[in-house]
């Protein structure tokens, strides 16, 4: 890689220590009954913990953490649109996905890569359904989502906290959307997975191995967001997608009360408004 | 996308048509547009294939290069796709105009050639940790006429399938490792490709779902669906995009069809690929001037 | 009313506190915002720190890698600091590069690094001539309300003081390394440079810990890093002249809040340990 002249460069090439680790086993997950590594079941997710309002710079902002995966993303907006030629009567939504450097378990780099703007991608056409984009004309919202640290299910974390983010933000939405993502194995169906439960393409070249990552609408039961890896047999994949759909649904009330508690002590504080 | 302005009263005219199961083309809602393949056009290519459904035009041409595998995969070769939308494809493409799109496709072939049943990447292993062969897949789009994702696996599949390999033998000597290239030309190895996906798009219009959308209903369609479908009827890829969403109930039935016209689709694309193939050098090549 | 005078009229809104010695946010003019140290937050680093102070905030983490040494210094490793300034942080900055201001902090930081000799390059060996840890410090500002320089300088000391790196030994049967994930060694680090950073308003009035508001009334900046007992560097960018009375002002304030700060990674590591 050439040196970057606007940063404090390292050595030109350096590797993870865990690539000299004696390689672990490989974690089984196919049985139904087995319990987790971090026991749970699974159809058990992970505790979540959601704050807005922590980014005082952003017009909304939202934490989400969920153990291991933490995602912090805020939201500029509306504001006037930088390039004139994209002038149009709809607002624009833009999405950044961006990992920190130390977010994963081997170092990422400051470009984004492939992942990165496809999760970018994915991340705005989950959002752009409940955004009432014709209420800002000329003007657009940008939605910087920040992974700092990555324990599996960034997906479904950064679409429910970017979401979060863009009603505190006070951005017309028709719903919020939550992302709920599952592994596949076999007949298991886990949910919530973490980093190393989750579907890569290194595992077994069987049928029915893969992951599933769902944005849904809840209150309008509309699937704003899907996405799936491996290879699947539809009928798994079906299930997994009904599972995931649930999931969000048990997920709405919580995003709710966070949105109602921050409304809450920005009245407390605020008695004016 | 490419677009495509239409009249309000045009929208709801192809939208009602096919609540009726009658697309403004004639076609049924499951039908897709006539389509040609030829295979081999490009001879400074291991494997070429240029496509041709109604007025999407792609080719695809695969090059095989010998590289360093990834030291996390050190016993796979590894596929790479490049796309190109150039700007005679539509105006729209001009300047950095097809970029999005470009990263877009690309993103979703690799996805969903990810999966370890659909290709065997290790028969694209020489030497393990050392050597492998990477397969550059570079898609180009000639012309835009809806529909491009479809078009593009479509493609993709033929050109591998139309790939040859140089066959190589490795000697292992004192700690040393040879590797041989064959003198006979036709001494190659092919790539197995009858588990490969197609993708198949499905686009909601109204309340119904359509496959194989033409620009027109292209413009006039909110939400897609996306699958990687195999020959077995599995899927290995799915996407929704586009800025609208779609009931959950619906998925259900697009995923339904979809897995019904990909698996079709794969059967006919593998039987007209065979019959070219038995055909062989003395087939007649219409190439690119009719 | 007062949030309208702040917004049309903000250099007069500013005077009328500071003819009573005192800010808009109820602090007098050489207080510290009240600073929050969490430690070992993100746990694919190998070290890392939260810091807050008021409401900017600054996150590092801490990845070691092992790389080859120069071929000038065998032994010496890498330490690697980036600030990152990112469209998140704040509304005047978009996505890309690293903008001025991002690589201004990271060479400073570079430099406290260096000057302060708060680790010992030599310490970072694995195998001379061979293997050298790297040590990748990425500061990423998640809020930008003033004074991102010292968040960063201590969020970096925080994070360095926090890092366990995997013990990685040389196989002299196999030639190759091995790392072993159970145990882990604890980095050194020799000593402690704290940075404050004083606004002038004014051109007379001194203004610790500036917030962004302050910092863009401002017309000059001073940065004093303080090392233990010793000034490590200071830095005046150009802006309005201080006399050395001022300046002396200004190191003994900076050597105060330096043990203060120093007492509260103590009592933060301490309570992290316990």
């Amino acid at each position: 890689m050439p040196a970057d002249s606007r940063r404090i460069n390292g050595p030109e090439k350096s590797i993870s220590p865990y690539a000299f680790s004696k390689p672990c086993k490989d974690i089984k997950i196919t049985e139904p009954s087995l319990q987790r590594k971090d026991g749970r079941n699974p159809d058990n997710i992970r505790p979540i913990f959601l704050k807005t309002g922590l980014i005082t710079q952003a017009q909304g902002s939202a934490y989400i953490e969920q153990d291991g995966t933490k995602v912090i993303c805020s939201v500029y907006g509306p504001r006037a649109v930088i390039r004139k030629e994209e002038f149009s009567m709809q607002g624009q939504l833009t999405c950044d996905f961006k990992f920190t450097t130390f977010s994963c378990h081997n170092r990422r780099q400051y470009q984004q890569d492939a992942e990165e703007k496809d999760f970018s991608v994915q991340l705005l056409e989950a959002l752009e359904p409940a955004v009432l984009l014709h209420k800002f004309p000329k003007a657009q919202v940008n939605i910087m989502v920040t992974v700092l640290q990555n324990d599996g299910s960034v997906l479904a974390a950064s679409v429910t906290c970017a979401s979060v983010a863009l009603a505190d933000a006070g951005i017309e939405m028709y719903d919020l959307v939550i992302g709920s993502s599952a592994r596949i194995s076999g007949a298991t169906i886990l949910m919530d997975p973490c980093a190393t439960e989750e579907y890569s393409d290194k595992d077994s070249a069987h049928v029915n191995n893969g992951s599933v990552t769902v944005g849904l609408m809840p209150s309008l039961n509309q699937i704003s967001a899907v996405t799936s890896k491996g290879e699947l047999e539809f009928e798994h994949l079906n299930k997994a997608m009904k599972h995931c759909v649930s999931m969000c649904v048990d997920l709405y009330p919580v995003c709710q009360q966070a949105l109602a508690v921050a409304m809450e002590t920005r009245i407390n504080a605020d008695p004016k408004t | 996308m490419a677009e495509i302005h239409l009249s309000d009263a045009e929208k709801t005219f192809i939208i009602h048509g096919v609540q009726d199961n009658l697309r403004e083309d004639g076609r049924g809602c499951e039908d897709y547009r006539h389509l040609e393949i030829e295979t081999g056009l490009v001879s400074n290519t291991s494997g070429s294939a240029k496509i041709r459904l109604a007025n999407t035009e792609i080719l695809v041409g695969v090059k095989a290069e010998l590289g360093e595998p990834y030291p996390e995969k050190p016993d796979k070769g590894r596929l790479e796709f490049f796309v190109d939308c150039s700007a005679n494809a539509t105006p729209e493409f001009e300047g950095r105009g097809g970029e999005e799109l470009a990263t877009e496709l690309s993103s979703m072939l690799a996805r969903a050639y990810q999966c370890p049943s659909c290709l065997d990447l290790r028969k694209l292993s020489v030497v393990e940790g050392k050597q492998c062969w990477i397969i550059y897949v570079d898609v180009l789009v000639l012309e835009y006429g809806g529909n491009l994702f479809d078009a593009a696996s479509i493609a993709v599949k033929a050109a591998l399938f139309n790939t040859s390999i140089p066959t190589l033998t490795v000697s292992h000597d004192e700690g040393h490792v040879e590797i041989d290239l064959s003198d006979d030309p036709y001494d190659v190895q092919r790539i197995e490709v009858t588990a490969a996906p197609c993708i198949v798009t499905l686009s909601k219009l109204g309340h119904s779902h359509v496959v194989d959308a033409s620009s027109k209903e292209e413009a006039c369609c909110l939400a897609r669906l996306m699958l990687g479908v195999t020959e077995k009827g599995t899927v290995t890829a799915m996407k929704k995009e586009g800025s609208g969403s779609l009931d959950t109930s619906s998925v259900e039935d697009m995923l339904q069809t979809g897995r019904r016209v990909g698996q079709a689709l794969n059967k006919s694309l593998m039987e007209v690929l065979m019959s070219d193939d038995k055909v062989g050098k003395k087939q007649h090549l219409t190439g690119f001037l009719r | 009313m007062a949030d309208d005078s702040r917004l049309a009229r903000p250099l007069e809104y500013y005077r009328k506190f500071i003819q009573n010695d005192v800010r808009p946010d109820e602090r007098s003019l050489e207080e510290f915002r009240p600073t929050v140290l969490n430690i070992g937050c993100i746990g694919t680093a190998e070290g890392s720190a939260l810091v807050k102070l008021g409401t900017t905030s600054v996150i590092c983490g801490v990845k070691a890698e092992i790389a080859a040494p120069k071929t000038e210094s065998p032994k010496k490793g890498y330490i690697v600091p980036n600030v990152e300034l990112g469209p998140m942080c704040c509304s005047t900055f978009r996505p890309g590069p690293p903008g001025d201001q991002a690589q201004y902090l990271s060479v400073f930081t570079n430099q406290v690094i260096q000057h302060s000799k708060c680790l010992d390059l030599e310490e970072l060996c694995i195998l001379p001539g061979k293997y050298v840890w790297t040590l990748y410090c990425d500061m990423v500002c998640l809020n930008y309300d003033g004074n991102v320089g010292d968040a960063c300088v201590l969020a970096l000391l925080t994070a360095l003081q926090n890092t366990y790196l995997p013990t990685v030994t040389w196989n002299e049967d196999s030639e190759c390394l091995e790392t072993s994930d159970s145990t882990k060694i604890r980095l050194n680090v020799h000593s402690q440079p704290v940075s404050s950073t004083f606004s002038i308003f004014d051109n007379h009035i001194l203004l610790v810990d500036p917030t962004k508001e302050e910092e863009d009334l401002s017309t000059g900046q001073l940065t004093v890093v303080t090392a233990d007992e010793a000034i490590c560097l200071v830095k005046k960018p150009g802006g309005s002249p201080l006399n050395d009375r001022q300046l002396a002002e200004c190191i003994n304030r900076a050597f105060s809040r330096s043990k203060e700060v120093v007492r509260l990674i103590h009592e933060t590591l301490n309570s992290v340990e316990r």
